[in-house]
């Protein structure tokens, strides 16, 4: 008698994607904020070689020269080509706005879980502190401080205008890392870890920062875009960084005013730059925030 | 309701204080020395430079100084700018209708576009006017306001070959001069503050319509227009007017720099001028006042909730 063949039972597991592939089918939107991210950190790490000129090149002969096959984008006041002054500008805008946002949302976070994890009277002052700090708008803070810091440049990166742009983000980080802090405090893994008789600095550290890491990250790419706006308003200025170093809001201040007709290309495609690239991460952004969590609110 | 009143006003004092001692002894702290700044290049004797110093009180302890600031700012008085010698106040006093001006115009402007717009993006959520509105929303986000500013004159230079003026015609001289003068720079930095009142107004509106009232109100048969304007927008408007008020700081920031842009001699390039100059009274004068307008935005906002919500109410 031919025994029945048992019928082949497939066990159907679930396929994990990685979650980058996974973010990239959720949000379109959000990884083509990133796909420009990454193309613009490509050209700023390039610059020498993606841009067709020095961007210091002073050349008198084609001043003011408009856009054509030789220069896409024109020439400035010194005859320096634009494109490539907008490729090296985006050095200055990426190393300025992560090196600001990061420092700025790490302090803001760590002071956040502190501030709640102690609660009572350290709550208490942080706050006040958070509080004198947050009475400014961002760039009268930024301003301040660039004026009381002066310059002083460490690998080519004003570490003071990064200062000056980071530290108004801490006490905005601080806010909403806390409120998160605060319902992880009442954890029972919490409670538990100070039974076991572990010392402050290794709960707040092994077992509180990894549990803010959300909103932190959510911040840190949000700020990017404010901090980038904020380089270039200071440069504007004339307080952030000055010539001949490139940046895109040193691009449009002085002598680019002076050209409003007779180069308008001086004035335009600075301006592009800085919108994409806040665009960019302004996309990325939101679209972190819907995917990692909705509920928070910057 | 009072007493929440006084305590929150109570609260702010210790905030002003804080603002206070940050912004002086950061000053005091730094490198540099106004007065090598303000005869810089002149040639005079160590003894002028002494005397003038002794003369603008800045050779005594940081400590007497600051209390003798402090006593001053009691009894109205701000000190005397370094720069020009002439009262903080007065300097101050004498720009800040433009600039009040211009922020007021640009509020008017940014929730003049806002609240319809946002309004139609949730009606119309998903169709194209939703998606133009997005568009336009993001992109006021992204576009900074000194840039869009550029731009603007750019454009009426091309096509009406208007020049930002060089003086300002108050409004009571010439109300239609001075709105033509100042339209402009309040579109600027307007357009900024709309993009974010535009996306709350929107998300608002979307919320609201779910509310069983809202059910309600259609199931009784009232018209659809009346239901969005009378029941959807009035309710939506409240987490408006948080977003409107908070960024209302953002607003003086945008105003320090496209005020340069616009040559409009306001607060802001008052501010960026005492910076560069090292004019410590002054800087000193300008961010204890901006930081007492803003602490005193947000407690606005927070009474404004109280009237705009009956349910909201303060302890």
């Amino acid at each position: 008698m031919p025994t029945a063949t048992a019928p082949a039972i497939t066990y159907k597991i679930p396929r994990r994607r990685h979650p980058v592939l996974q973010f990239m089918v959720q949000q379109p939107l959000g990884a083509a904020g990133l796909a420009f991210i990454v193309l613009m950190a490509v050209c700023a790490l390039f610059a020498p070689w993606v841009a067709p000129y020095d961007p210091l090149d002073v050349d008198y002969s084609s001043m003011l020269a408009a856009p054509s096959a030789d220069h896409w984008l024109g020439t400035d006041s010194f005859g320096r080509d634009v494109l490539s002054r907008i490729i090296f500008g985006a050095r200055t805008a990426l190393a300025v706005g992560f090196l600001a946002s990061f420092t700025g949302s790490t302090i803001g976070a760590v002071t956040g879980v502190v501030s709640a994890y102690f609660g009572g009277k350290i709550d208490l002052v942080i706050q006040r502190i958070m509080d004198v700090l947050l009475s400014f708008p961002i760039i009268v803070l930024a301003i301040t401080v660039v004026a009381v810091l002066g310059k002083n440049i460490i690998l080519g990166v004003d570490v003071n205008l990064v200062v000056a742009i980071g530290l108004p983000m801490i006490p905005k980080v601080a806010r909403v890392v806390r409120s998160s802090a605060l319902a992880i405090r009442e954890l029972p893994y919490i409670d538990a870890a100070r039974t076991a008789g572990y010392s402050d600095t290794r709960i707040i550290f092994r077992h509180m920062v990894p549990n803010v890491v959300a909103p932190y990250l959510i911040m840190i790419t949000a700020f990017v875009a404010q901090a980038i706006l904020a380089e270039a308003s200071l440069s504007f200025l004339g307080l952030g960084v000055t010539e001949p170093t490139a940046s895109w809001g040193l691009m449009l201040s002085g002598a680019a005013a002076d050209f409003y007709q007779q180069a308008p290309w001086m004035i335009v495609f600075p301006g592009i730059a800085i919108s994409l690239a806040v665009f960019a991460f302004n996309l990325f952004g939101d679209s972190l925030r819907d995917w990692l969590d909705p509920k928070i609110k910057l | 309701m009072l007493r929440y009143i006084i305590h929150r006003l109570l609260l702010m004092l210790p905030t002003l204080f804080g603002v206070a001692v940050l912004v002086f002894f950061l000053l005091r702290l730094a490198p540099g020395d106004p007065l090598a700044m303000m005869f810089e290049g002149a040639n005079v004797s160590k003894e002028v430079i002494e005397g003038e110093r002794a003369r603008l009180g800045l050779d005594q302890p940081m400590i007497v100084q600051f209390g003798k600031w402090l006593v001053g700012i009691m009894h109205g008085d701000f000190g005397v700018s370094l720069w020009t010698g002439r009262p903080v106040l007065y300097e101050i006093g004498i720009r800040l209708q433009l600039s009040l001006q211009v922020a007021i115009m640009a509020t008017i402007l940014a929730v003049l576009i806002a609240v319809p717009l946002g309004t139609l993006s949730a009606i119309f959520k998903d169709s194209w006017i939703d998606h133009l509105v997005r568009i336009i929303s993001i992109a006021g986000l992204a576009v900074p306001s000194f840039w869009l500013g550029m731009i603007i004159i750019l454009l009426l230079l091309t096509y009406f070959s208007w020049i930002p003026p060089l003086t300002f015609t108050p409004f009571f001289e010439d109300p239609w001069k001075n709105m033509s003068q100042l339209i402009w720079p309040a579109l600027a930095v307007g357009y900024r503050y709309s993009a974010v009142a535009m996306r709350m107004m929107r998300s608002s509106v979307l919320e609201v319509l779910q509310e069983d009232y809202v059910r309600t109100a259609r199931a009784k048969g009232v018209y659809e227009r009346l239901v969005v304007s009378r029941h959807a927008m009035r309710n939506a408007l409240l987490p408006v007017v948080t977003v409107v008020g908070l960024e209302f700081a953002f607003l003086i920031g945008g105003l320090v720099v496209t005020e340069q842009v616009f040559n409009l001699n306001g607060i802001g390039k008052l501010f960026v001028q005492a910076v560069a100059r090292g004019d410590y009274t002054m800087i000193q004068g300008l961010v204890l006042l901006v930081a007492v307008f803003f602490v005193m935005i947000n407690f606005a906002i927070d009474m404004l909730y109280a009237l705009l919500d009956p349910r909201i109410r303060y302890r």
